[in-house]
């Protein structure tokens, strides 16, 4: 069995993490440009230079002004030293999650603030104010006087009052607005980038549902199409199978009939002739069968070869004729002289026939006529396929029409009456006997040579049973492939 | 359940199931409305549209145990529409508790036995069986006409095994009762299961009483479970495997 369940929802781990929030980082959760216009704005309205950091140390915006007086420092070698030393100490400054801001002074009297940048409880960076001269200052701290020996106090004096200024409880309510702001940001950011990732989870997962239904149906396919399979291989069988001891039936019986066995008295020939009747009767059925499991299966072999449809049909006439005249029923053939022969297996084609006139005579009223018409089928009035003007005169199509007075076809059963075993009245009191299975096997007898079969209806009452098959012509034969049965 | 070592804290993931409209965003409102400021936190709706939930909503809740443990609880619900299956079952995943809400209208039995049996076939679908899952049910909208009567929910409920909370979510009623009573009994599974008590000293009565305070109860944790009709008290058979 491989790996993958597609039983089984897959655990969406980035989903679990955005969810829970375990694996949140305050860069995931912010725009950058966005981040760094807001720290700007910020510096720009209070004069403070702003830095913000990840829980894993990345400056991800700065806004920052230099002070003359940091810059002063910086030309003298220990103030240097030990602006290096403070400004160092204030980056490892880290406060927990949920605590206050820490101040972080600096020796020239300034200071800095820092805050934890919290979301849902959880810390995930933090946030650097400064410097700034706390309002409380009011003179030169001795730090910055004794910082270096080289210090100018005038110098001092003169740019420490040129930093910003600000009052502390001013600096703790900005620091309480800047983290209620963050927060706020932090909350929308987490929240489209938990509906852009449930909207991925919830397409990854209906795809996965639907993989699976597939997958259920094509193993029903597979099943079906294996039945199928079987069905046509039964068939062939039990047909096989019955043919052999009915062949002796019949053939015992015809010859008890011929009187080889000596004289039959009575009722004797009646009977007898009755078992003749139904044992052929039966092996028309099997025939059936057998044909259409040949059909299906694809192992029906046909001839290649042309036929005279005039003479086919009168063949078929011939054949029908005294099952027609006992109800004085007429069949008539008419096929224009000259008509093209048709391209097919002769024994095939007349199969065809013989069902649909059989079908035809059946269903007909005593007396009536039965006619079968033969034809160059007109070209079409118009169409919708491509290259229609030049494929059309290279067809040449051969149509016969099986026309009745009968019953008809109800229009919604015209679809249907080519499926096998399908009966229009398939009650078991019905007025006709028959297998339902001469129609589809015309169809795919037809269908084998490249034709269509249409069922339309008669006017006033009847059926037509229009089959249009390729005329065999010396010119090369163009549109019509044949397919294989 | 996760536990985090190095952060401290243990995170219990509880979803809110049930039928199209039986009130499951309005008891996490609800929740959200009762909870201190210092425990709760937004509760976030995605996507909604026409006021139905489309994926999901959650509330998070903290709490501060012993020795520096804070305890997360996440409060999920799912999309109630039927269509909604596949993001049903991405909210399912890694759940350690259910609280199905169904409606106690009698026109709406069919669509809470649908969603229930919806329930147990996304759980399946994540390899976790329903009768291992810390299960409570709620019968919401009490005060609608056309309910079943308390006389009828405290029989069904006899003859259940999971306990069952008479509610009206809208104003907050059988809300408290509801969550403490999933948490009471998630809490209780997990601990049996990973020896919380133990490993970790939580004492899981300590909790309850915080938690509960901390959801402005007025009344004991004990006094809000026996809100609970019928149901075996404690924790289910077994804990829900993971999948």
């Amino acid at each position: 069995m491989s790996e993958y369940d597609s039983s089984r929802v897959p655990l969406d781990h980035n989903l679990q993490a955005l969810t829970l929030g375990t694996d949140v980082r305050l860069q995931d959760l912010v725009d950058h440009d966005a981040l760094r216009d807001m720290v700007r704005s910020f510096h720009a309205l209070f004069g403070i230079s702003m830095r913000i950091f990840s829980s894993d140390g990345l400056l991800l915006a700065e806004s920052v002004t230099g002070q003359e007086v940091c810059h002063y420092v910086g030309t003298l070698e220990n103030g240097l030293r030990t602006c290096m030393a403070t400004v160092g100490k204030a980056r490892t400054i880290e406060p927990a999650a949920r605590t206050k801001e820490v101040t972080h002074p600096c020796f020239t009297g300034a200071q800095y603030r820092i805050f934890s940048i919290d979301y849902d409880n959880r810390k995930l960076g933090k946030a650097v104010l400064g410097p700034f001269l706390p309002a409380e200052v009011t003179s030169v701290p001795d730090a910055l006087l004794t910082v270096d020996p080289k210090i100018d106090a005038n110098r001092a004096l003169e740019l420490l009052p040129r930093m910003p200024r600000a009052k502390a409880e001013a600096i703790t309510l900005i620091c309480d607005h800047l983290r209620r702001t963050l927060d706020l940001i932090l909350w929308s950011g987490h929240k489209s980038l938990l509906t852009s990732q449930m909207h991925l989870s919830s397409v990854r997962e209906s795809y996965r549902e639907l993989q699976q239904k597939n997958e259920k149906l094509q193993e029903a396919f597979d099943r079906l199409r294996e039945l199928d399979r079987l069905k046509s291989n039964f068939l062939g069988v039990v047909s096989h199978e019955l043919r052999t001891p009915l062949t002796s039936i019949i053939g015992y019986s015809e010859m008890l009939v011929e009187g080889i066995a000596g004289p039959l008295v009575g009722d004797q020939q009646k009977f007898v002739q009755t078992i003749n009747d139904k044992g052929q009767q039966l092996l028309q059925l099997i025939m059936s069968l057998l044909d259409l499991s040949k059909l299906e299966s694809g192992t029906m072999s046909m001839k290649k070869g042309t036929v005279a449809v005039g003479q086919l049909l009168s063949d078929v006439a011939a054949t029908l004729a005294p099952k027609a005249r006992k109800r004085s029923i007429e069949i008539a053939c008419a096929a224009p002289p000259g008509l093209a022969d048709v391209q097919g297996d002769p024994d095939r084609l007349r199969q065809v026939f013989v069902n649909l006139t059989d079908n035809a005579v059946k269903f007909s009223p005593d007396g009536s006529t039965v006619r079968l018409v033969a034809g160059l089928k007109a070209l079409e009035e118009s169409s919708d396929e491509e290259g229609f003007s030049l494929l059309e005169p290279s067809r040449r199509m051969i149509e016969v029409s099986v026309i009745d007075t009968g019953i008809g076809i109800p229009e919604e059963e015209r679809e249907r009456i080519f499926d096998a075993f399908y009966q229009v009245d398939s009650s078991s009191t019905r007025e006709h006997e028959g297998t339902g299975l001469g129609l589809s096997i015309v169809k795919r007898l037809v269908d084998g040579h490249g034709g269509t079969v249409r069922v339309g209806a008669n006017q006033p009452t009847g059926t037509i049973f229009s089959v249009v098959l390729p005329a065999a012509s010396p010119a090369k034969q163009a549109g019509v492939p044949r397919r294989p049965v | 359940m996760q536990f985090d070592f190095a952060a401290k804290e243990l995170i219990i993931k509880l979803v809110y199931y049930g039928p199209a409209l039986s009130g499951k965003t309005t008891n996490l409102q609800s929740l959200h409305a009762l909870s201190d400021a210092g425990a709760r936190g937004r509760l976030m709706t995605l996507e909604t549209r026409d006021d139905r939930t489309l994926f999901f909503d959650m509330l998070p809740l903290t709490f501060q145990a012993e020795k520096e443990l804070s305890i997360r609880i996440k409060l999920f619900t799912v999309p109630g529409q039927v269509i909604h299956g596949s993001t049903r079952r991405l909210v399912l995943q890694g759940a350690d508790g259910v609280a199905f809400i169904a409606d106690s209208q009698l026109a709406e039995t069919e669509n809470n036995a649908a969603a229930f049996v919806d329930l147990r076939e996304n759980l399946k679908a994540n390899g976790l069986k329903i009768g291992q899952m810390p299960l409570v049910i709620q019968f919401n909208k009490r005060d609608l006409p056309n309910v079943r009567t308390d006389g009828e929910l405290v029989e069904l409920a006899r003859r259940g095994k999971e306990p069952v909370f008479p509610a009206v979510a809208l104003s907050g009623q059988g809300v408290l009762e509801t969550f403490m009573g999933l948490l009471n009994r998630t809490y209780l599974g997990l601990n049996a299961q990973h020896n919380l008590k133990e490993k970790f000293g939580i004492s899981d009565k300590a909790l309850l009483d915080d938690v509960a305070k901390k959801l402005g109860a007025k009344v004991s944790v004990d006094q809000l479970l026996k809100a609970a009709l019928g149901g075996t008290p404690g924790a289910p058979a077994a804990s829900p495997g993971k999948p």
